[in-house]
């Protein structure tokens, strides 16, 4: 592990030296230049997203129902048609609020995978309370979606603490230009929420390993409760991911956002949902600027002709070699096959 | 890129109309050659007073122009009062003011005056429109003007027996209490002492003019004015108005002035005799000047109210004053709030609530209004955690604790008061609603990402609330503002400016500090 000299400060220009993309440069530079308005419901809309998805071929996790009005949730048990786990998760939500997942039922009792029991009753309930529009934002009435439960990859059971670990990746273009992955930890409950407390570790994009990480903005080198190293690990089926990424950003019509994956052990890849406003930390988590990279895509977009994706590019972009803390895994030039089409 | 070309300009033109209209008005200022006949003067009321504690109320009556006067620009400065709302009594302007804390206090009043003896800038022809209770005011005696005593009464009886109808009367009246009785500065004040001694003060034969008046069925009244002259101590002089045919018509028996007064005599007060009261105030002092001053550009060339008086907020009467600048120390409130969210990087709850609930601080003191933001946020809390349990819709939930926080608010006012201890009302009031709003986003906000990061979040906003507050109390500077509110283009421009920005905030050179560490190399 790298030791840091110890500091409280950086000024402006080492900071603009290693290309770091501050809030005011993405609001007004990339959010407001590359985002339309009136496409942000196909990314505030889970429902919209799946739409997208399913119409381009990237794969999603199943729906099983879409409960819509208030008289639909007397059908609840019935529209599982005897699957044994399912989500359930309001369309409009946010931040994982009113996310209900169930392991397994018996048609009246409903169990968490943390061991909790549920009746028909609370999920009747839940149900409702998403309709009424109690887990979306600013309280508009909303749709509950029934669907597949993921089931976390293999790869990442050694990492992974109470949760599934989701795969963020910020595409600007069409190009993927930065990916990190969330580790849930005990701290944070299971969620991939950095504020609180998950790790966030950086992705290389042509490989698709990890390779170190940051917990609460400083680096680690191991989970914090399984001390598992979490440099090095391979995210399964990564050409296919970023095919799906770079798919998708072109069917939401969007130019900067953030897309964010978990690997299912079954399906592989699925995009649980996008975000117009991607954080910031994921230069942490990669050590490096994400103006730099920005910049670079912009340079290289400017040399192919206008079109909404073009796989071709991530894979011809020439990649950076990384500053940082972190010591990188060396590139070879065999892996520049990244981003064709599975 | 476009947009930044498109906003240097806007930020460079808007700093060059704010010199030019800075430039214009400095001009429209400027002292010009006074118009034959008339004359500007200022009027200063100085007022000093001790209060034995908060909540004690002063009045000042202050002039509102007369027929041939009228108070084309006022100013108030104070510090530790309240104005309070125009209370107008009869056709009195009175400024109310109530202390925020005890000690001294110093009341500074400004008016300036333009004097036109050829222009009537008020219309003598409207009717005074009285009520039948108002009527019996007007006749009814008093201490001082004794309408029942026999001495005028008798007095009274000489006079109607010389009298032919009601106007000769007032005339003989208005000619007996000139004439015939002696002024004596030492002398009586009231009715009936002046009457029998035939000597009296100024007041008294005022009074014994409104008491003959009154005794004789003729609505009568004192009024209460400066004399506009070169003065370092003015005294306030009370004359008399009888209603004749529908009209105030002014007497002066001091001065032997009957139906129409000079252009220098500018009423204060209607029916009384104090230009200044207040209630439970000791030490009250209050000193009256009156100096000629050059007259300002284009006043004196207007007769009466000008379009362009709508561009002049400091035109405006006093008692909005307070308002009109904490109006115009808002929007530096914005700017304060942009700086530190988009300079500083400081993250608040809601974009404008620190500059609200400074405000609410200024209408209470600040101390009452960090007990208040305590309480609420004590009881908003936990009252928040037991509703959690109960999953409400967003708004009825948010009206739940509303409703919780007011009732609390109410019995800890209450118990305050078993301890002898009431604070304002205002103090409560206007925090609470605001206060309500950010304990959701405070609950939602530690649901969501933790309790630590919550109470940043509101760490930023109490810090950015206190300097919004610090920006709010600047009188000097919104006094300035009121005086010249184009220095709000240079807001607007600074706004721009900062809406264009999009280098690092200052909080971003600490959260990524561990970007800019070169590679150590490992060994």
């Amino acid at each position: 592990m790298a030791r840091f000299q110890w500091r409280f400060w950086c000024w402006p220009a080492e900071l603009r030296r290693c290309g770091l993309l501050g809030m005011n440069g993405r609001n007004l530079k990339y959010l407001a230049g590359c985002n339309p308005r009136k496409h942000y419901p196909r990314v505030n809309d889970k429902l919209l997203t799946k739409q997208i998805c399913l119409a381009r071929g990237i794969p999603v996790p199943a729906t099983y129902a879409v409960v819509e009005r208030n008289g639909d949730v007397s059908r609840f048990p019935a529209v599982l048609g005897g699957r044994q786990e399912f989500v359930i998760k309001p369309a409009k939500g946010a931040g994982g609020r009113g996310i209900v997942v169930i392991a397994a039922h018996d048609g009246r009792r409903f169990t968490t995978p943390g061991g909790h029991t549920l009746t028909t009753a609370d999920l009747r309930y839940h149900l409702s309370a998403i309709l009424s529009g109690l887990h979306s934002l600013g309280g508009q009435t909303d749709r509950a979606i029934i669907e597949q439960r993921v089931v976390c990859h293999p790869a990442f059971d050694d990492v992974a603490v109470g949760g599934t670990p989701d795969i963020r990746i910020i595409v600007y273009r069409g190009v993927p230009a930065m990916a990190m992955v969330r580790l849930p930890t005990a701290a944070s409950r299971g969620r991939a929420n950095l504020h609180q407390g998950a790790v966030a570790v950086g992705i290389d994009l042509h490989t698709g390993r990890t390779f170190g990480g940051v917990l609460n903005g400083r680096a680690i080198g191991r989970h914090p409760d399984t001390a598992h190293p979490i440099a090095g690990l391979a995210v399964p089926k990564w050409p296919a991911l970023l095919a799906g990424a770079t798919e998708l950003s072109s069917g939401l019509g969007l130019g900067y956002l953030g897309i964010d994956f978990v690997v299912d052990a079954a399906l592989g890849p699925v995009v649980l949902e996008a975000n117009v406003r991607p954080g910031l930390a994921i230069q942490i988590a990669n050590a490096q600027g994400l103006a730099l990279c920005l910049e670079a895509i912009d340079l290289r977009r400017a040399e192919l002709p206008e079109s909404h994706a073009h796989p071709g590019v991530a894979a011809a972009w020439p990649p950076r070699p990384h500053r940082g803390p972190f010591r990188m895994p060396a590139r070879t030039n065999a892996e520049t096959s990244v981003g064709a089409a599975p | 890129m476009h947009g930044r070309q498109v906003a240097r300009w806007v930020v460079i033109s808007l700093c060059l109309a704010g010199v030019a209209a800075i430039g214009l008005r400095v001009r429209s200022r400027r002292d010009v050659p006074m118009t034959q006949g008339d004359s500007v003067w200022r009027l200063t009321y100085d007022v000093s007073f001790r209060a034995p504690e908060a909540g004690m109320r002063l009045r000042v009556a202050v002039p509102d122009g007369g027929p041939h006067s009228r108070i084309y620009r006022e100013d108030l400065r104070h510090t530790g009062l309240k104005t309070d709302r125009m209370r107008s009594r009869a056709e009195t302007r009175e400024l109310s003011v109530v202390t925020q804390r005890d000690g001294e206090f110093r009341l500074e009043a400004r008016f300036d005056i333009h004097l036109s003896p050829r222009t009537r800038f008020r219309d003598r022809t409207t009717p005074a429109q009285l009520t039948a209770e108002q009527r019996a005011g007007y006749l009814r005696g008093f201490r001082t003007i004794q309408v029942r005593s026999s001495t005028v009464r008798e007095q009274l009886r000489e006079l109607q027996a010389e009298a032919a109808n009601r106007a000769a009367l007032v005339d003989r009246i208005f000619e007996f209490c000139h004439r015939q009785i002696v002024s004596d500065e030492d002398g009586l004040a009231d009715a009936r002492g002046v009457l029998e001694q035939r000597r009296g003060t100024s007041l008294g034969r005022a009074r014994a003019m409104v008491a003959l008046c009154r005794a004789g069925k003729v609505p009568a009244r004192l009024v209460t004015g400066f004399i506009v002259q070169e003065s370092v101590t003015a005294q306030p002089h009370v004359w008399v108005e009888v209603l004749a045919n529908g009209h105030w018509e002014p007497f002066d028996p001091d001065n032997g002035y009957a139906r129409d007064l000079p252009a220098h005599f500018l009423p204060a007060r209607y029916d009384g005799t104090q230009t200044v009261r207040g209630t439970g105030l000791t030490e009250l002092n209050a000193q009256f000047s009156i100096t000629a001053i050059p007259p300002p550009g284009h006043t004196l060339a207007r007769r009466g109210q000008h379009p362009t008086d709508i561009l002049d907020p400091a035109s405006l009467p006093v008692e909005m004053r307070q308002v009109l600048i904490l109006l115009l120390l808002m929007p530096l409130g914005a700017v304060v709030t942009a700086v530190f969210r988009t300079l500083v990087g400081i993250r608040t709850f809601g974009t404008f609530t620190p500059v609200l609930v400074a405000l609410s601080f200024v209408y209470a003191d600040w101390q009452t209004g960090l007990a208040v933001l305590a309480a609420v946020l004590v009881i908003g809390l936990a009252t928040r955690s037991l509703l959690d349990r109960l999953k409400l819709l967003f708004v009825p939930r948010l009206s739940v604790i509303l409703t919780l926080v007011a009732v609390c608010l109410v019995f800890a006012v209450s118990l305050l008061d078993y301890y002898g201890l009431t604070p304002g009302a205002d103090a409560v009031l206007f925090p609470m609603v605001i206060l309500t709003m950010i304990i959701e986003r405070f609950y939602v906000s530690t649901e969501e990402d933790g309790l630590s990061a919550s109470f940043q979040v509101l760490l930023g906003t109490v810090l950015v609330g206190a300097c919004c507050y610090f920006v709010l109390q600047g009188e000097q500077v919104g006094r300035l503002l009121l005086h010249y509110p184009e220095l709000h283009l240079f807001s607007l421009a600074l706004l721009i400016a900062m809406g264009r920005y999009t280098g690092y905030r200052l909080t971003e050179l600490w959260r990524f500090r561990d970007l800019a560490v070169p590679v150590p190399d490992e060994t």
